[in-house]
């Protein structure tokens, strides 16, 4: 699937290339002709005059920063979807002409490159679908090593910030005051811009602030033009990983962000590490961890200390709730119980290890755990000793301690001999991830004595995910002009001189280095839409006006030139194997990466003295605060997405906001109800937030998610929340986000929370059937009660293929990455906070999160739960205009055209995944969102149903190809948008017709079982239990959710 | 034999009951109706206004949503269609029966039939999504296919049931009506009356063959209407009763409808003619309070059946063992849409039982506010039929509340507006009582029927 179409004539010799070079002519970058003095001159308030001269209307003016429901409207189409051939735009490197038709391009026909996504968490290699040169729809990468095909949430809605009306259409310049407190922008031509950065580059004294730079390219273009001009280069993001890399530089003597081999441990302990959600590299976390799990009997076991219910505690075994000072008491804890307390490993000689673990004999006490059962967890982590991995990080641990802890879980590791064995060394995330809070604490001291004369900013947004307290926007006022590549009016561009807006990563090449030795290209899926400029291309055009620099930054045109030189220079000699170069650059594009998956390790000597500064944290009454940032908007940098906001935290439910999450007995104790606006307060700063009864947590936490109360993002998610990333405290010393003592008071006014989710608990209803693993060793079937049904009639006939689709309960996480990958592929809008409160979001495949247990140590579990494709569906029989109909081959298909609009459909499913259009939607969609619509799926008209249709339109397409192909389909021909982006491989779809396909054999396991089976309408989609890996055993014979019923 | 009261008071005339009946449409009207239809048209108004809001935005306007794809159009529908049921039962089934009190009331019960039915008929077909593609629902020859309606759709049958009970419904009113339009045609003082009830009349002239025929066609359709009166509400429970969703499916809805229905209906008659009695005094020798006990006689009779009936649907979810029909019944009264449940049961079988006292059912003031009640509770016994059972269905994640808004309140209050504007035109144009059926009843001439202690001359 995954050719690469692009018609390149880069297989052309190098001498050709030579001459074609030498034969091009002098790039003009200088303003030939001029109208009048002051453009002449390049008058600033010409240039604001001249751009304002054709748009005389008095209407125009400053926009409104509110959220007039009107303007929300006209702006939430940003995240829907629908066609139009119109617009047909090709990589720049391609023109490919359509009046000789391309023998790769057919008309209709999707072709995929491969691209990537990167957001700070996760560098993940995909491909993009395509379709007469419109980029579509963001797909998994299955030969890829770490994701193996697996996408996130985010990286499914990439192609909505591609299409995001609000980004900035060409360079801008900020004409400031002299206090610089004005925001004034004008726009300005490239060549201007550059001859008026070039000048200030000159100047010398230059420093680059970027996010972590996955591409080895960038950072070399980047190294390159801090030589040219005598820079630096500093990379930060809020959410990066340097307490990891120095916990390993202060227990190992290297820093390093090791690879966690999830896929081998059969025991994982997770310190607040939510590697499943918004830590690092959640997609490869989640389809490792997943494959430990696959096979039942010899499933993982995952055991999570959770300050914040993550999504990682919701889909561990066994869940401790704690709080953030408690984080170091756990890992230490559980090294006293085996060193000291049972006298294992060889470190149980070591009287400074003895010692210091002393401190941490009470741990369980402290923790309030049961003695026995924190033993038992020590136990189970000794049990498989080189089988196992503790890991831990993220914000909910950066209480200022974070270092300590750090040292304390390596140590655990090395006791138990994981070193070099699940945790990987050598494949290093360090490159990818390098964002580091060193370089940005030494760049602001730097400004802030005057050294820094001109700052780009790339790629990351510390205006607005640092506190206000660290003065980094005083500090900006030293610099004297500051340059940023951001792709709208962000909070960065707002404080800078000149907006060079960067293309969007899918208007790009680029390169991409997840860990050590594991590189992946990534290829421009069209022509910029806008008059942007790669920031590499920035930079390289700086360095050549200025004339400076070395000679391979000066000598292309381009960055595709450079990028192909630089892997011809600095990967091909490694990589190549004795091929060809541009055989070996051919195949890299079609596969899209070079390098292979890790294989382990050696195991590294422990520095025991490291131990020394592990201390005790002092237990705090008052409450702890925990910031963490969320599965769907991660950092904030994506959040002028509809779908992203509108996409159920997974956990909560709650969609278009933040919170400060609380136990209930906290609640109780505040006297709160659900949505009650309080106000909290760490030392100075105080913030108001409505509160969420959140079952499950620690009752001295109060939680609060980062990536919201953007000022500048856009009209979608300016104002959505507040931003907590202000309650953190960062010094030289101290990088701290959670542990705040923070107070709470409730300010007695009420606001609704907009929530999926309309109950929590299952009401004793076997809908997410569950059984432990011991109860599943005794029963296959266990925790399900297996329902008599009996039908008078027969049945329907399917005499061709018959689709079904298995959810495996057990592999599901909750990531929610098929929520947005459904709503891209199938055009579903986002339809804005008020609608959601009024029960009337679109999403076809929704996932249902149910709580079990008691409220203070509630279990969660997951279940996507899209449209059944009843064989008798009840949906079918009442619909007056047989606008709902039962296909040949099972499905339950809608026609649009035919539907009146009765909802008597919706009203009989008893599984409701019927959506309906109360509004048309379609009409609000704003140039050029509708670009991204699938030209495959109708976009729907007001007064419809719509709902999940089993992909039928992958069905089709998969049937043309096999029937050109001249044979029948097979199984795998076929994966609907779910099923693809999923990263545990939770979903099989496929013939229920052919015995042997995956799907059948699923169907029939014994732990699969139809949602609502007794009802007789026989689902076409059935479920396999979860199975919780935890020492529980039931009495009973039936065991399960239906025993209580 | 128990002997009856006078049907008709005031020894009445021949021709004192043709002058009585005949006022109100040969006079200006009084200033009272004047005032209460200027009210009545201007919720009218309000009420089209609304409508096409509603049209023109989509249905997202009113309180519908997921899980709740039905609401205040389908419970006020049901509502209307519900009140419809009196008139035909009072002017078929009551013929047929030969019910001879039924003549005073049976004209303006049938009036509020044909008004309700038309202000019910409405709501089904704008309550869909897009409501410009309703024809669709109806089975007619076409070139896509051809593409034929769906049988098995209790929609559909609703869509048969609710069409021919409106149009039979109508001629029926409407032949009953032709004698007395007429009568008044024979009265008119000016061309222009003459020539419109004139036409209206169609040629009646009063011969015996006229009569002859006229009496067999009223048999007929009497007959015809009679199943309908038990079908149509039959049919509409079905929308229910089909479906799959607990709380709705189940055996009982039929007669359970059509009782309620017949109970609503009378309490509407009892409404209206206590109205009426008021702004058209000389109607009080017509529809005397024993026409009113009559009818509240029977609104309690079919008010305890609907409160068996409610009753029995519990008795029904317990015994069935059905864990979700037990919790849609236990959430129904016990959940967050209790109030409602309440409100209905207080209604419908409590209020109702005050009509145990004589006094109390003869007296107009409280037979007044019972039968006010008495709709209110009716409305909501489909408001928590419809909403109860969908917002707290099989998948708890669904469940969710009714997103009640101003366009629900705008459109159940216009509905008011247009079955009221039409009933007030009705009661100025048509003769409000028929008078070729109350002659036929008086005693005149007739000692057998004569009380002992009536006040004849």
């Amino acid at each position: 699937m995954q050719n690469n179409h692009h018609d390149h004539d880069h297989e052309e010799s190098e001498e050709i290339l030579a001459q074609k070079k030498a034969a091009r002519p002098d790039i003009q970058r200088d303003n030939k002709y001029w109208a009048n003095l002051e453009q002449y001159n390049n008058d600033p308030e010409f240039w604001k005059a001249a751009e304002a001269e054709f748009q005389s209307s008095p209407l125009r003016g400053e926009k409104e920063e509110g959220w007039a429901r009107r303007e929300f409207l006209k702006l939430m189409g940003a995240s829907v979807a629908m066609a139009s051939a119109g617009c047909i735009r090709r990589p720049v490197q391609k023109i490919v002409p359509y009046n000789k038709q391309p023998e790769e391009v057919v008309l209709g026909v999707a072709n995929y490159y491969t691209s990537a996504f990167y957001d700070g968490l996760e560098p993940l290699s995909v491909l993009v679908k395509t379709k007469e040169g419109r980029p579509l729809k963001v797909e998994g990468h299955h030969e890829f090593p770490l994701s193996e095909g697996g996408t996130s949430a985010r990286s499914q809605a990439a192609l909505l910030s591609l299409y995001d009306p609000e980004r900035i259409k060409g360079p801008r310049k900020n004409i400031f005051n002299e206090k610089r407190s004005n925001k004034d922008t004008i726009q300005i031509k490239w060549d201007d811009l550059d001859d008026q950065i070039v000048e200030q580059l000159k100047k010398g004294q230059v420093a680059v602030l970027t996010g972590s730079l996955p591409s080895p390219s960038t950072r070399s273009i980047i190294k390159e033009f801090c030589q040219a001009f005598g820079g630096q280069h500093y990379s930060w993001e809020p959410l990066n990983l340097s307490d990891v890399s120095v916990g390993q530089k202060l227990s190992y003597g290297e820093a390093a962000i090791p690879y966690y081999h999830f896929d081998e441990a059969k025991t994982i302990v997770s310190i607040d590490a939510d590697f499943l959600g918004a830590w690092h590299t959640p997609v490869t976390n989640s389809r490792q961890f997943s494959k430990g799990r696959k096979n039942v009997d010899k499933m993982s076991r995952l055991i999570t200390f959770d300050s914040n219910y993550s999504l990682t505690g919701a889909n561990s075994d066994i869940r401790f709730k704690i709080k953030p000072s408690q984080q170091i008491t756990v890992a230490m804890g559980l090294a006293y119980e085996l060193i000291v307390k049972q006298g294992k490993s060889s470190y149980a000689s070591n009287s400074l290890v003895k010692s210091t673990l002393e401190n941490f004999s009470t741990a369980a006490a402290d923790l309030g755990i049961d003695p026995a059962v924190f033993a038992e967890v020590a136990n189970n982590l000794w049990d498989s000793r080189g089988e196992s991995v503790v890991v831990a990080g993220g914000l909910p641990t950066m209480n200022g301690q974070q270092s300590s802890l750090q040292i304390a879980v390596n140590f655990l590791n090395a006791v138990l001999g994981n070193d070099g064995k699940t945790i990987d060394y050598k494949f290093d995330w360090s490159n990818s991830l390098s964002a580091s809070w060193d370089g940005l604490l030494a760049l602001i001291e730097k400004m802030q004595a005057g050294q820094v004369k001109t700052l780009v900013i790339h790629r990351t947004n510390p205006v607005y995910a640092l506190p206000d307290s660290l003065g980094f926007q005083e500090a900006l006022k030293k610099v004297d002009v500051i340059i940023t590549t951001s792709d709208r009016m962000d909070e960065v561009a707002q404080h800078s001189h000149y907006v060079a807006p960067d293309n969007h990563i899918m208007e790009n090449w680029g390169d991409i280095e997840s860990t050590t030795g594991l590189l992946s290209i990534h290829q421009p899926t069209l022509r910029p839409l806008w008059d942007t400029r790669s920031f590499q291309l920035s930079l390289m055009t700086w360095a050549y006006l200025a004339d400076r620099g070395p000679k391979r930054l000066l000598a292309y045109e381009s960055y595709f030139d450079y990028l192909k030189n630089y892997w011809k220079e600095e990967i091909y000699p490694q990589a190549g194997k004795g091929k060809n170069f541009e055989t070996f650059w051919q195949e890299l594009l079609q596969n899209g990466y070079v390098g292979s998956a890790p294989q382990g390790a050696g195991s590294r000597s422990f520095k025991t003295e490291a131990l020394n500064q592990v201390k005790k944290v002092a237990a705090t009454d008052g409450y702890e605060l925990v910031l963490y940032p969320t599965v769907q908007l991660a950092d904030g940098s994506q959040s002028n997405i509809a779908i992203l906001q509108e996409l159920p935290d997974p956990v909560t439910k709650i969609v278009w906001d933040n919170y400060v999450s609380c136990s209930m007995a906290t609640a109780e104790k505040l006297k709160c109800k659900e949505g009650d606006l309080v106000k909290i307060t760490v030392g100075t700063r105080d913030m108001t937030l409505p509160l969420h009864i959140q079952p499950g947590l620690h009752d001295s936490v109060l939680a609060v998610a980062v990536g919201y109360g953007r000022t500048h993002a856009g009209s979608i998610a300016n104002g959505v929340g507040q931003n907590a990333y202000q309650f953190a405290n960062i010094s030289k010393d101290s990088i701290q986000f959670s542990g705040q003592n923070v107070g709470i008071t409730k300010l007695g006014k009420r606001v609704q929370l907009a929530t999926t989710a309309g109950h929590h608990t299952m009401e004793g209803r076997q809908i997410v059937a569950e059984a432990t693993i011991k109860d599943f060793k005794k029963d296959q079937a266990a925790g399900l009660h297996k329902h008599h049904i009996w039908s008078m009639w027969s049945g329907h006939q399917y005499n061709g293929n018959k689709w079904g689709l298995a959810v495996d309960l057990n592999s599901c996480t909750g990531c929610s990455a098929c929520v947005i990958a459904c709503q891209t592929e199938n055009n579903v809008p986002a339809v804005g906070k008020a609608y959601v409160l009024q029960g009337r979001e679109m999403h076809w495949i929704r996932i249902d999160r149910y709580y079990k247990g008691d409220m203070a140590n509630a279990e969660a579990v997951f279940q996507p739960v899209m449209c059944q494709h009843c064989d008798n569906a009840p949906c079918e029989t009442v619909c007056p205009v047989l606008a709902t109909v039962h296909s040949d081959e099972g499905t339950n298909d809608m026609a649009y055209n035919r539907c009146v609009g009765t909802r008597y459909c919706s009203n009989n499913c008893p599984y409701k995944v019927r959506r309906f259009n109360w509004f048309n939607y379609r009409k609000e969609i704003p140039n050029p969102v509708h670009m991204s619509f699938n030209p495959d799926v109708t976009v729907r008209i007001r007064g419809v149903m719509e709902k999940c249709t089993f992909c039928i339109q992958r069905i089709r397409a998969a049937r043309n190809t096999s029937k050109l192909e001249g044979r029948p389909l097979k199984d795998g021909d076929v994966k609907t948008a779910c099923q693809t982006s999923c990263p545990t491989d939770a979903l099989i779809f496929g013939d229920m017709n052919d015995p042997n396909s995956r799907v059948s054999k699923a169907f029939a396991e014994p732990r699969s079982y139809g949602l609502l089976e007794e009802w007789g309408a026989k689902p076409s989609v059935r479920y396999m239990t979860k199975i919780r890996n935890n020492d529980q055993e039931s009495a009973s014979k039936d065991g399960g959710a239906h025993a209580e019923a | 034999m128990l002997k009856r009261n006078q049907l008709i008071l005031g020894n009445k005339t021949l021709a004192d009951i043709t002058e009585d009946i005949c006022k109100p449409v040969e006079t200006l009207p009084s200033k009272g109706w004047v005032a209460l239809f200027l009210s009545a048209k201007t919720l009218l108004i309000f009420y089209v206004i609304i409508l096409g809001i509603i049209i023109a935005n989509g249905m997202g306007l009113l309180g519908v949503n997921h899980p709740n794809g039905w609401g205040t159009m389908i419970i006020t529908f049901v509502f209307w269609i519900g009140i419809g049921h009196a008139g035909t039962l009072i002017s078929a089934i009551l013929f047929l029966f030969r019910q001879k009190w039924r003549t005073s009331v049976a004209r303006t019960a049938e009036a509020m039939t044909v008004f309700a039915v038309m202000t019910a008929g409405l709501f089904p077909l704008l309550h869909t999504g897009r409501p410009w593609l309703d024809f669709w629902l109806f089975p007619y020859p076409n070139q896509r296919g051809p593409l034929w309606v769906n049988f098995r759709s209790p929609l559909l049958w609703d869509v048969f049931a609710v069409s021919t009970y409106a149009t039979v419904s109508i001629v029926f009113w409407y032949i009953g009506l032709v004698p007395d339009f007429a009568t008044i045609k024979d009265r008119a003082k000016n061309k222009f009356r003459r020539l419109a009830y004139g036409a209206l009349s169609l040629g009646w002239r009063g011969t015996a063959r006229n009569w002859s025929h006229y009496e067999m066609l009223y048999l007929i359709l009497a007959g015809l209407s009679t199943p309908l009166v038990l079908s149509v509400h039959t049919i509409v429970s079905f929308d229910f009763a089909v479906a799959s969703l607990p709380g709705w499916h189940t055996t009982i809805f039929p007669p359970y409808f059509v009782a309620g229905a017949i109970f609503s209906g009378f309490a509407m008659v009892v409404t209206l003619m206590t109205l009426v009695r008021i702004g058209i005094p000389q109607f009080k020798d017509y529809i005397t309070i024993d026409h009113m006990e009559v009818m509240n006689k029977i609104i309690m009779a079919t008010g305890l059946m609907v409160g068996y009936a409610y009753a029995s649907e519990f008795f029904i979810a317990w015994y069935s063992g059905n864990q979700y029909e037990r919790f849609v019944f236990i959430n129904r009264a016990f959940g967050p849409y209790g109030w409602s449940y309440w409100i209905m049961v207080t209604c419908n079988v409590i209020i109702p039982q005050l009509f145990w006292f004589k006094a109390l059912r003869r007296s107009i003031p409280v037979m007044f506010v019972v039968s006010i009640f008495v709709n209110i509770g009716m409305w909501f016994e489909r408001y928590v039929i419809t909403i109860t059972s969908l917002h707290r269905d099989f998948l708890p994640s669904n469940w969710g509340q009714y997103a009640w808004s101003f366009f629900d309140s705008a459109v159940l209050l216009g509905s008011f507006g247009m079955f009221l504007t039409l009933f007030l035109l009705y009661l100025r144009l048509f003769p409000a009582v028929s008078i070729a059926e109350v002659k036929p009843v008086l005693h005149v001439g007739r000692k057998d029927l004569e009380p002992s202690s009536g006040g004849h001359h």
